[in-house]
Protein backbone atom coordinates (compact mmCIF):
# COMPACT_ATOMS: atom_id res chain seq x y z
CA UNK A 1 0.00 0.00 0.00
CA UNK A 2 2.78 2.81 0.93
CA UNK A 3 2.16 6.00 2.31
CA UNK A 4 3.91 9.04 0.81
CA UNK A 5 3.83 12.82 1.74
CA UNK A 6 5.69 15.77 0.85
CA UNK A 7 5.75 19.83 2.06
CA UNK A 8 7.49 22.96 1.09
CA UNK A 9 7.59 25.56 3.45
CA UNK A 10 6.67 28.65 0.93
CA UNK A 11 8.81 31.82 2.08
CA UNK A 12 11.65 29.62 1.26
CA UNK A 13 13.26 30.14 4.96
CA UNK A 14 13.87 27.09 7.32
CA UNK A 15 11.80 25.63 9.06
CA UNK A 16 11.07 22.35 11.65
CA UNK A 17 10.07 20.71 8.60
CA UNK A 18 11.10 17.45 10.13
CA UNK A 19 8.52 17.68 12.90
CA UNK A 20 6.24 18.58 10.32
CA UNK A 21 7.12 15.67 8.20
CA UNK A 22 7.26 13.22 11.06
CA UNK A 23 3.94 13.86 11.95
CA UNK A 24 2.70 13.22 8.69
CA UNK A 25 4.18 9.99 8.13
CA UNK A 26 3.22 8.96 11.46
CA UNK A 27 -0.39 9.32 10.69
CA UNK A 28 0.30 7.38 7.84
CA UNK A 29 1.87 4.69 8.99
CA UNK A 30 -1.05 2.33 9.07
CA UNK A 31 -0.35 2.41 5.13
CA UNK A 32 3.03 0.65 5.45
CA UNK A 33 4.90 -0.66 8.45
CA UNK A 34 8.04 -2.28 6.91
CA UNK A 35 10.22 0.96 6.58
CA UNK A 36 10.20 4.73 6.23
CA UNK A 37 12.02 7.51 4.79
CA UNK A 38 12.96 10.61 5.18
CA UNK A 39 14.56 13.13 2.40
CA UNK A 40 14.85 17.12 4.18
CA UNK A 41 15.87 19.68 1.85
CA UNK A 42 17.64 23.16 3.17
CA UNK A 43 19.22 22.17 6.57
CA UNK A 44 22.17 20.88 5.69
CA UNK A 45 24.34 23.84 5.49
CA UNK A 46 27.10 22.51 3.12
CA UNK A 47 29.17 24.37 1.91
CA UNK A 48 29.80 23.91 -2.39
CA UNK A 49 31.22 20.59 -3.07
CA UNK A 50 30.69 19.01 0.44
CA UNK A 51 28.89 16.12 0.05
CA UNK A 52 27.15 14.17 3.17
CA UNK A 53 27.48 10.33 3.04
CA UNK A 54 25.14 7.27 5.02
CA UNK A 55 26.98 4.39 4.84
CA UNK A 56 25.33 1.20 6.29
CA UNK A 57 28.20 -0.79 7.61
CA UNK A 58 27.54 -4.56 9.72
CA UNK A 59 28.58 -4.47 12.90
CA UNK A 60 31.56 -6.34 12.24
CA UNK A 61 35.42 -5.80 13.64
CA UNK A 62 37.65 -3.46 11.86
CA UNK A 63 34.82 -3.10 9.13
CA UNK A 64 34.46 1.11 10.04
CA UNK A 65 38.31 1.28 9.97
CA UNK A 66 37.52 -0.14 6.31
CA UNK A 67 35.21 2.17 5.50
CA UNK A 68 36.54 5.44 6.90
CA UNK A 69 40.79 4.09 4.86
CA UNK A 70 38.54 3.78 1.55
CA UNK A 71 37.21 7.12 1.81
CA UNK A 72 40.35 9.09 3.20
CA UNK A 73 42.47 7.44 0.24
CA UNK A 74 40.11 9.31 -2.58
CA UNK A 75 39.24 12.32 -0.47
CA UNK A 76 40.06 13.64 3.62
CA UNK A 77 37.22 12.59 6.00
CA UNK A 78 35.64 16.03 7.39
CA UNK A 79 33.09 14.87 10.17
CA UNK A 80 31.75 11.98 11.28
CA UNK A 81 28.96 10.35 12.78
CA UNK A 82 28.19 7.03 13.96
CA UNK A 83 24.08 5.89 14.34
CA UNK A 84 23.11 2.77 15.89
CA UNK A 85 20.89 1.40 13.83
CA UNK A 86 18.85 -2.15 14.28
CA UNK A 87 19.98 -5.80 13.17
CA UNK A 88 23.47 -5.75 13.79
CA UNK A 89 24.19 -2.60 11.31
CA UNK A 90 25.31 0.98 12.21
CA UNK A 91 24.73 4.07 10.14
CA UNK A 92 28.06 6.09 9.57
CA UNK A 93 27.71 9.57 8.51
CA UNK A 94 30.96 11.56 6.93
CA UNK A 95 30.96 15.15 5.29
CA UNK A 96 33.72 14.82 2.34
CA UNK A 97 34.84 17.75 0.20
CA UNK A 98 34.56 16.13 -4.16
CA UNK A 99 36.28 18.42 -6.79
CA UNK A 100 32.60 18.10 -8.67
CA UNK A 101 29.23 16.18 -8.42
CA UNK A 102 30.80 13.58 -11.31
CA UNK A 103 33.12 12.61 -8.47
CA UNK A 104 30.42 11.37 -6.22
CA UNK A 105 28.58 8.28 -7.75
CA UNK A 106 32.06 6.57 -8.18
CA UNK A 107 32.89 7.28 -4.69
CA UNK A 108 29.72 5.70 -3.89
CA UNK A 109 30.57 2.41 -6.04
CA UNK A 110 34.27 2.29 -4.54
CA UNK A 111 32.53 2.14 -1.36
CA UNK A 112 30.10 -0.41 -1.74
CA UNK A 113 32.82 -2.93 -3.43
CA UNK A 114 33.33 -3.51 0.27
CA UNK A 115 31.24 -6.58 1.39
CA UNK A 116 28.70 -6.02 4.15
CA UNK A 117 28.84 -2.11 3.56
CA UNK A 118 26.57 -0.24 1.68
CA UNK A 119 26.36 3.70 0.63
CA UNK A 120 22.64 4.53 1.65
CA UNK A 121 23.32 7.84 -0.09
CA UNK A 122 25.39 10.53 -0.72
CA UNK A 123 23.35 14.59 -0.76
CA UNK A 124 25.03 17.96 -0.66
CA UNK A 125 21.34 19.99 -0.02
CA UNK A 126 19.32 17.29 1.66
CA UNK A 127 19.46 15.04 4.51
CA UNK A 128 18.55 11.45 3.85
CA UNK A 129 17.47 9.14 6.81
CA UNK A 130 15.73 5.92 6.17
CA UNK A 131 15.49 2.73 8.00
CA UNK A 132 13.65 -0.18 8.39
CA UNK A 133 10.73 -0.18 11.35
CA UNK A 134 7.90 2.23 12.48
CA UNK A 135 8.39 5.92 12.36
CA UNK A 136 8.00 6.55 15.80
CA UNK A 137 11.36 4.09 16.06
CA UNK A 138 12.79 5.80 13.06
CA UNK A 139 11.81 9.47 14.35
CA UNK A 140 13.99 8.61 17.54
CA UNK A 141 16.46 6.45 16.52
CA UNK A 142 17.73 9.77 14.17
CA UNK A 143 16.29 12.84 15.70
CA UNK A 144 14.12 13.53 12.80
CA UNK A 145 11.53 16.05 14.87
CA UNK A 146 14.71 18.06 15.17
CA UNK A 147 15.99 18.61 12.00
CA UNK A 148 15.15 21.61 9.75
CA UNK A 149 14.88 22.66 6.35
CA UNK A 150 12.31 24.17 3.89
CA UNK A 151 10.72 21.26 1.67
CA UNK A 152 10.57 17.60 2.32
CA UNK A 153 9.04 14.30 1.15
CA UNK A 154 9.20 10.94 3.38
CA UNK A 155 7.48 7.56 2.82
CA UNK A 156 6.01 4.07 4.76
CA UNK A 157 6.55 1.32 3.16
CA UNK A 158 4.77 -1.47 2.47
CA UNK A 159 6.73 -3.82 0.07
CA UNK A 160 5.29 -5.96 -2.37
CA UNK A 161 8.27 -5.90 -4.81
CA UNK A 162 11.63 -6.40 -3.48
CA UNK A 163 13.10 -6.88 0.05
CA UNK A 164 12.65 -5.07 3.46
CA UNK A 165 15.98 -2.74 4.04
CA UNK A 166 17.15 0.11 4.72
CA UNK A 167 18.90 0.55 1.31
CA UNK A 168 15.21 -0.28 -0.40
CA UNK A 169 13.69 2.10 1.91
CA UNK A 170 12.46 5.29 -0.10
CA UNK A 171 13.28 7.74 -0.84
CA UNK A 172 15.41 6.21 -3.71
CA UNK A 173 17.92 8.99 -5.33
CA UNK A 174 19.15 9.30 -8.61
CA UNK A 175 22.95 11.24 -9.40
CA UNK A 176 22.17 11.76 -12.64
CA UNK A 177 21.38 15.46 -11.63
CA UNK A 178 22.40 16.24 -7.50
CA UNK A 179 19.62 15.67 -4.90
CA UNK A 180 16.65 14.57 -6.68
CA UNK A 181 14.41 11.54 -4.57
CA UNK A 182 11.24 9.80 -5.32
CA UNK A 183 8.69 8.39 -2.52
CA UNK A 184 6.32 6.10 -4.46
CA UNK A 185 3.11 4.09 -3.61
CA UNK A 186 2.06 1.13 -6.35
CA UNK A 187 3.80 -0.29 -9.06
CA UNK A 188 5.40 0.83 -12.82
CA UNK A 189 4.12 -2.35 -14.87
CA UNK A 190 6.05 -1.35 -17.95
CA UNK A 191 9.58 -1.05 -15.89
CA UNK A 192 11.77 -2.70 -18.62
CA UNK A 193 10.03 -0.51 -21.05
CA UNK A 194 10.88 2.69 -19.18
CA UNK A 195 14.80 1.49 -17.59
CA UNK A 196 15.77 0.16 -20.69
CA UNK A 197 16.49 3.67 -22.78
CA UNK A 198 17.75 4.94 -19.57
CA UNK A 199 20.10 1.92 -19.28
CA UNK A 200 21.01 2.53 -22.83
CA UNK A 201 21.84 6.56 -22.14
CA UNK A 202 24.24 5.26 -19.58
CA UNK A 203 22.40 5.57 -16.51
CA UNK A 204 23.09 3.00 -13.55
CA UNK A 205 20.59 1.13 -11.47
CA UNK A 206 21.41 -0.55 -8.25
CA UNK A 207 18.12 -2.55 -7.98
CA UNK A 208 14.90 -3.73 -9.51
CA UNK A 209 12.73 -1.92 -7.67
CA UNK A 210 10.73 0.42 -9.72
CA UNK A 211 10.74 3.00 -7.90
CA UNK A 212 14.23 3.41 -8.41
CA UNK A 213 13.40 3.96 -12.35
CA UNK A 214 10.64 6.79 -11.26
CA UNK A 215 13.63 8.68 -9.78
CA UNK A 216 16.30 8.02 -12.86
CA UNK A 217 13.28 8.57 -14.95
CA UNK A 218 12.76 12.34 -13.59
CA UNK A 219 16.17 13.08 -13.17
CA UNK A 220 16.99 12.25 -16.82
CA UNK A 221 14.06 14.17 -17.97
CA UNK A 222 15.14 17.42 -15.46
CA UNK A 223 18.82 17.03 -17.21
CA UNK A 224 17.30 17.13 -20.59
CA UNK A 225 15.62 20.78 -19.66
CA UNK A 226 12.17 19.53 -18.33
CA UNK A 227 10.36 21.81 -15.59
CA UNK A 228 9.40 19.61 -12.73
CA UNK A 229 6.03 19.67 -13.42
CA UNK A 230 6.52 19.18 -17.36
CA UNK A 231 8.77 15.73 -16.40
CA UNK A 232 5.75 14.71 -13.96
CA UNK A 233 3.43 15.16 -16.62
CA UNK A 234 5.41 13.08 -19.15
CA UNK A 235 5.66 10.53 -17.14
CA UNK A 236 2.38 9.74 -16.59
CA UNK A 237 1.97 9.66 -20.32
CA UNK A 238 4.81 6.97 -20.91
CA UNK A 239 4.48 5.08 -17.03
CA UNK A 240 1.65 2.40 -16.90
CA UNK A 241 0.31 0.84 -13.95
CA UNK A 242 -1.28 2.18 -10.38
CA UNK A 243 0.85 4.51 -8.89
CA UNK A 244 1.09 7.98 -6.99
CA UNK A 245 4.77 9.13 -6.38
CA UNK A 246 6.48 12.30 -5.30
CA UNK A 247 9.20 13.93 -6.42
CA UNK A 248 11.88 16.28 -3.87
CA UNK A 249 14.35 18.21 -5.84
CA UNK A 250 16.29 20.73 -3.95
CA UNK A 251 13.81 24.07 -5.17
CA UNK A 252 10.58 21.91 -4.63
CA UNK A 253 8.33 19.11 -4.61
CA UNK A 254 5.64 17.65 -7.19
CA UNK A 255 3.34 14.67 -7.04
CA UNK A 256 2.16 12.41 -9.83
CA UNK A 257 -0.67 10.14 -10.43
CA UNK A 258 -1.53 7.37 -13.18
CA UNK A 259 -4.02 8.12 -15.28
CA UNK A 260 -6.57 5.55 -13.85
CA UNK A 261 -6.33 7.05 -10.80
CA UNK A 262 -5.97 3.90 -8.90
CA UNK A 263 -3.25 5.38 -6.28
CA UNK A 264 -4.22 8.15 -4.21
CA UNK A 265 -3.30 11.25 -3.84
CA UNK A 266 -4.59 14.86 -1.96
CA UNK A 267 -3.33 18.38 -1.50
CA UNK A 268 -4.33 21.12 0.30
CA UNK A 269 -2.25 24.54 0.89
CA UNK A 270 -2.14 28.27 2.46
CA UNK A 271 -0.11 31.28 2.36
CA UNK A 272 2.77 29.54 4.32
CA UNK A 273 2.50 25.62 3.57
CA UNK A 274 1.92 23.54 0.00
CA UNK A 275 1.13 19.58 1.35
CA UNK A 276 0.93 16.67 -0.58
CA UNK A 277 0.23 13.07 1.31
CA UNK A 278 -2.11 9.77 0.17
CA UNK A 279 -4.55 10.51 2.79
CA UNK A 280 -6.16 13.53 4.43
CA UNK A 281 -4.97 12.65 8.02
CA UNK A 282 -1.10 13.61 7.11
CA UNK A 283 -2.25 16.83 6.00
CA UNK A 284 -4.41 17.45 8.69
CA UNK A 285 -0.99 17.25 10.79
CA UNK A 286 0.29 20.55 9.03
CA UNK A 287 -2.35 22.05 7.96
CA UNK A 288 -5.72 23.35 9.48
CA UNK A 289 -8.12 23.57 6.70
CA UNK A 290 -10.98 21.18 5.05
CA UNK A 291 -10.10 22.46 1.64
CA UNK A 292 -8.67 18.90 0.27
CA UNK A 293 -8.00 18.45 -3.27
CA UNK A 294 -8.07 14.72 -4.47
CA UNK A 295 -5.16 14.98 -7.10
CA UNK A 296 -7.22 13.48 -10.51
CA UNK A 297 -5.84 10.84 -12.43
CA UNK A 298 -3.13 11.44 -14.77
CA UNK A 299 -2.42 14.98 -13.10
CA UNK A 300 1.18 15.99 -12.12
CA UNK A 301 1.00 19.07 -9.21
CA UNK A 302 4.43 20.82 -8.41
CA UNK A 303 5.55 23.25 -5.98
CA UNK A 304 8.83 25.14 -6.45
CA UNK A 305 10.60 27.72 -4.08
CA UNK B 1 -33.74 12.90 22.48
CA UNK B 2 -30.67 11.18 23.87
CA UNK B 3 -27.50 11.96 22.89
CA UNK B 4 -23.92 10.06 23.45
CA UNK B 5 -20.80 11.30 22.82
CA UNK B 6 -17.39 9.38 21.33
CA UNK B 7 -14.00 10.96 21.59
CA UNK B 8 -12.19 9.57 18.75
CA UNK B 9 -8.86 10.59 19.82
CA UNK B 10 -6.51 7.53 20.51
CA UNK B 11 -8.69 4.93 19.22
CA UNK B 12 -8.46 2.25 16.91
CA UNK B 13 -11.40 1.95 14.39
CA UNK B 14 -12.29 -1.16 16.09
CA UNK B 15 -12.79 0.62 19.06
CA UNK B 16 -14.61 3.48 17.82
CA UNK B 17 -16.59 1.21 16.10
CA UNK B 18 -17.30 -1.08 18.66
CA UNK B 19 -18.27 1.92 20.74
CA UNK B 20 -20.76 3.18 18.29
CA UNK B 21 -22.92 -0.03 18.16
CA UNK B 22 -23.14 -0.56 21.50
CA UNK B 23 -24.12 2.83 22.16
CA UNK B 24 -26.22 2.95 19.21
CA UNK B 25 -28.98 0.36 20.53
CA UNK B 26 -29.44 2.66 24.05
CA UNK B 27 -29.63 6.42 22.35
CA UNK B 28 -30.91 8.62 19.18
CA UNK B 29 -27.55 10.10 18.51
CA UNK B 30 -23.93 9.47 18.28
CA UNK B 31 -21.05 12.44 17.82
CA UNK B 32 -17.85 11.65 17.36
CA UNK B 33 -15.57 13.91 17.88
CA UNK B 34 -11.57 14.54 16.48
CA UNK B 35 -12.01 11.72 14.07
CA UNK B 36 -9.18 12.61 12.61
CA UNK B 37 -10.00 11.38 9.07
CA UNK B 38 -9.84 8.02 10.48
CA UNK B 39 -10.78 4.80 7.97
CA UNK B 40 -13.89 2.49 8.94
CA UNK B 41 -15.82 5.18 11.13
CA UNK B 42 -19.28 3.30 11.46
CA UNK B 43 -18.67 0.32 9.37
CA UNK B 44 -21.69 -2.14 9.15
CA UNK B 45 -24.05 -0.04 11.65
CA UNK B 46 -26.92 -1.49 10.91
CA UNK B 47 -29.29 0.35 13.75
CA UNK B 48 -31.59 3.06 12.27
CA UNK B 49 -29.44 5.86 14.57
CA UNK B 50 -28.29 9.67 13.82
CA UNK B 51 -24.69 9.64 13.81
CA UNK B 52 -22.61 13.59 13.27
CA UNK B 53 -19.01 12.66 12.55
CA UNK B 54 -17.18 15.99 14.21
CA UNK B 55 -14.28 16.33 11.09
CA UNK B 56 -13.19 14.60 8.32
CA UNK B 57 -13.74 10.84 7.55
CA UNK B 58 -10.64 8.59 6.35
CA UNK B 59 -12.05 5.79 3.65
CA UNK B 60 -14.90 3.28 3.69
CA UNK B 61 -16.99 5.69 5.52
CA UNK B 62 -20.34 4.29 6.63
CA UNK B 63 -19.73 0.85 4.77
CA UNK B 64 -22.39 -1.38 4.63
CA UNK B 65 -24.85 0.79 7.11
CA UNK B 66 -28.53 -0.29 6.90
CA UNK B 67 -30.73 2.49 7.92
CA UNK B 68 -28.22 5.07 9.63
CA UNK B 69 -28.03 8.63 8.60
CA UNK B 70 -23.96 9.91 9.00
CA UNK B 71 -23.75 13.37 8.92
CA UNK B 72 -19.94 14.18 8.31
CA UNK B 73 -19.25 18.14 8.56
CA UNK B 74 -15.97 17.85 7.18
CA UNK B 75 -14.43 15.97 4.24
CA UNK B 76 -14.08 11.83 3.41
CA UNK B 77 -11.38 9.58 1.84
CA UNK B 78 -11.85 6.67 -0.84
CA UNK B 79 -14.97 4.19 -0.71
CA UNK B 80 -17.96 6.55 1.59
CA UNK B 81 -21.08 4.76 1.48
CA UNK B 82 -19.65 1.91 -0.04
CA UNK B 83 -22.12 -1.37 -0.09
CA UNK B 84 -24.67 0.28 1.90
CA UNK B 85 -28.23 -0.81 1.73
CA UNK B 86 -30.41 1.96 3.20
CA UNK B 87 -30.20 4.96 5.11
CA UNK B 88 -27.97 8.03 4.39
CA UNK B 89 -24.58 9.69 4.42
CA UNK B 90 -24.08 13.59 3.80
CA UNK B 91 -20.75 15.02 3.65
CA UNK B 92 -20.43 18.59 4.13
CA UNK B 93 -16.73 19.14 2.39
CA UNK B 94 -15.38 16.72 -0.44
CA UNK B 95 -14.56 12.79 -1.16
CA UNK B 96 -11.99 10.64 -2.49
CA UNK B 97 -12.73 8.22 -5.60
CA UNK B 98 -15.43 6.13 -5.28
CA UNK B 99 -18.36 7.29 -3.53
CA UNK B 100 -21.17 5.42 -3.25
CA UNK B 101 -19.52 2.72 -4.50
CA UNK B 102 -21.94 -1.09 -5.02
CA UNK B 103 -24.66 0.68 -2.60
CA UNK B 104 -27.94 -1.32 -2.84
CA UNK B 105 -29.75 1.99 -1.84
CA UNK B 106 -29.96 4.70 0.52
CA UNK B 107 -28.70 8.25 -0.05
CA UNK B 108 -24.72 9.48 -0.58
CA UNK B 109 -24.26 13.58 -0.84
CA UNK B 110 -21.20 15.07 -1.33
CA UNK B 111 -21.72 18.74 -1.27
CA UNK B 112 -18.82 19.58 -2.77
CA UNK B 113 -16.24 17.65 -5.54
CA UNK B 114 -16.10 14.00 -6.21
CA UNK B 115 -13.08 11.96 -7.10
CA UNK B 116 -12.77 9.19 -9.71
CA UNK B 117 -15.14 6.18 -10.12
CA UNK B 118 -18.41 7.75 -8.13
CA UNK B 119 -20.95 5.19 -7.80
CA UNK B 120 -19.07 2.00 -9.93
CA UNK B 121 -21.17 -0.84 -9.53
CA UNK B 122 -23.76 0.99 -7.92
CA UNK B 123 -27.18 -0.91 -8.24
CA UNK B 124 -29.67 1.00 -6.41
CA UNK B 125 -30.30 4.29 -4.48
CA UNK B 126 -28.93 7.97 -4.84
CA UNK B 127 -25.78 9.70 -4.64
CA UNK B 128 -25.60 13.61 -4.85
CA UNK B 129 -22.52 15.68 -6.05
CA UNK B 130 -22.34 19.13 -5.28
CA UNK B 131 -19.53 20.08 -6.84
CA UNK B 132 -17.67 17.69 -10.23
CA UNK B 133 -17.38 14.62 -10.22
CA UNK B 134 -14.54 12.64 -11.50
CA UNK B 135 -13.02 10.09 -14.01
CA UNK B 136 -15.38 6.99 -15.08
CA UNK B 137 -18.17 8.34 -12.70
CA UNK B 138 -21.02 5.48 -12.73
CA UNK B 139 -18.35 2.67 -14.02
CA UNK B 140 -20.43 -0.55 -14.51
CA UNK B 141 -23.55 1.24 -13.10
CA UNK B 142 -26.32 -1.46 -12.48
CA UNK B 143 -29.75 1.05 -11.69
CA UNK B 144 -30.20 4.46 -9.03
CA UNK B 145 -28.94 7.75 -9.78
CA UNK B 146 -26.04 10.35 -9.96
CA UNK B 147 -26.51 13.40 -9.75
CA UNK B 148 -23.57 15.78 -10.83
CA UNK B 149 -24.23 19.85 -9.99
CA UNK B 150 -20.97 20.28 -11.45
CA UNK B 151 -19.06 18.72 -14.25
CA UNK B 152 -18.29 15.64 -14.50
CA UNK B 153 -14.97 14.22 -16.27
CA UNK B 154 -13.79 11.88 -18.75
CA UNK B 155 -15.22 8.10 -19.69
CA UNK B 156 -18.87 9.57 -17.85
CA UNK B 157 -20.95 6.27 -17.71
CA UNK B 158 -18.13 3.98 -18.65
CA UNK B 159 -19.76 0.48 -19.42
CA UNK B 160 -23.41 2.13 -17.56
CA UNK B 161 -25.69 -1.16 -17.64
CA UNK B 162 -28.56 0.34 -16.14
CA UNK B 163 -29.55 3.63 -14.09
CA UNK B 164 -28.94 7.09 -15.17
CA UNK B 165 -26.70 9.91 -14.49
CA UNK B 166 -28.02 13.66 -14.67
CA UNK B 167 -25.44 16.13 -15.31
CA UNK B 168 -25.70 19.67 -14.86
CA UNK B 169 -22.59 21.22 -15.60
CA UNK B 170 -20.21 19.93 -18.56
CA UNK B 171 -19.56 16.61 -19.81
CA UNK B 172 -16.12 15.88 -21.15
CA UNK B 173 -15.86 12.37 -22.40
CA UNK B 174 -18.68 9.30 -22.61
CA UNK B 175 -17.42 5.87 -21.57
CA UNK B 176 -18.01 3.00 -23.52
CA UNK B 177 -22.10 2.16 -23.92
CA UNK B 178 -22.75 5.61 -22.58
CA UNK B 179 -25.16 7.65 -24.48
CA UNK B 180 -26.57 11.34 -23.55
CA UNK B 181 -30.21 12.32 -23.55
CA UNK B 182 -32.39 15.48 -22.72
CA UNK B 183 -34.10 14.80 -19.55
CA UNK B 184 -38.07 14.93 -19.52
CA UNK B 185 -41.06 16.16 -16.95
CA UNK B 186 -40.62 12.99 -14.74
CA UNK B 187 -37.17 13.41 -14.57
CA UNK B 188 -36.97 17.19 -13.41
CA UNK B 189 -39.96 16.33 -11.51
CA UNK B 190 -37.91 13.76 -9.58
CA UNK B 191 -35.05 15.57 -9.34
CA UNK B 192 -36.71 18.26 -7.44
CA UNK B 193 -37.78 16.29 -5.61
CA UNK B 194 -34.46 14.68 -4.61
CA UNK B 195 -32.44 17.73 -4.57
CA UNK B 196 -35.07 19.45 -2.47
CA UNK B 197 -35.25 16.97 0.14
CA UNK B 198 -31.88 17.56 0.74
CA UNK B 199 -31.45 21.29 0.82
CA UNK B 200 -29.97 22.08 -2.76
CA UNK B 201 -31.80 25.26 -3.92
CA UNK B 202 -31.60 25.17 -7.88
CA UNK B 203 -34.23 27.59 -9.80
CA UNK B 204 -36.59 26.09 -12.54
CA UNK B 205 -33.80 27.22 -15.22
CA UNK B 206 -31.36 25.39 -13.48
CA UNK B 207 -33.41 22.24 -14.41
CA UNK B 208 -33.07 22.78 -18.19
CA UNK B 209 -29.13 22.44 -17.64
CA UNK B 210 -29.77 19.08 -16.63
CA UNK B 211 -28.76 15.79 -18.92
CA UNK B 212 -28.78 12.38 -18.67
CA UNK B 213 -26.63 9.73 -19.56
CA UNK B 214 -28.05 6.13 -19.95
CA UNK B 215 -27.33 3.02 -21.54
CA UNK B 216 -26.69 2.66 -25.00
CA UNK B 217 -27.36 -1.00 -24.59
CA UNK B 218 -28.68 -3.70 -22.03
CA UNK B 219 -26.57 -6.02 -23.08
CA UNK B 220 -23.25 -4.50 -24.49
CA UNK B 221 -21.14 -6.95 -24.18
CA UNK B 222 -21.71 -10.69 -25.74
CA UNK B 223 -26.00 -9.98 -26.51
CA UNK B 224 -27.45 -8.56 -29.52
CA UNK B 225 -30.03 -6.23 -29.89
CA UNK B 226 -32.51 -8.66 -30.45
CA UNK B 227 -32.12 -10.09 -27.24
CA UNK B 228 -32.76 -7.05 -25.09
CA UNK B 229 -35.43 -6.30 -22.96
Amino acid sequence: MCGIAGVVYKDGKIHPVGDALTKMLDALQHRGPDSAGFAIYGGLGLSKNEYLLNIEIKESPGLLEEVKNTVNLITPIEKEEIIPSVENFIIYRCKVSLNSFSELKPLIMRIDKIDDVIVLNGSHSFEMIKDVGLVKDIAARYDTQDKMGTHAIGHTRFSTESIVDRYHAHPFQSYIIPDITVVHNGQITNYWKIRDPLERKGHIFETTNDTECIVHYIADKLNEGYKLEEALEQSVKDMDGPYSYIVGTPNGVGIAKDQLGLRPGVLAENDELFAIASEEVALREVLDTHDIEQISPGEARAYTI
Amino acid sequence: MQEYIIDAHNKTPREVNQEIKKSAKKNDKIIIKNPNAMHYIAAGLTEPIEVLIDGSAGYFAGTMIHGAKIHINGNAGWFPGDNMTEGELIIDGSAGDGVGQGIYGGTVVVKRDAGSRTGEIMKEGNIIIGGNSGFMSGLFMMGGRIIVLGNISDDAGESIIRGAIYVKGKIKSLGKNAKIEEINEEDEKELKEILNSQGFDLTDTDYKDFKKIIPRSKRPFYGKESEEG
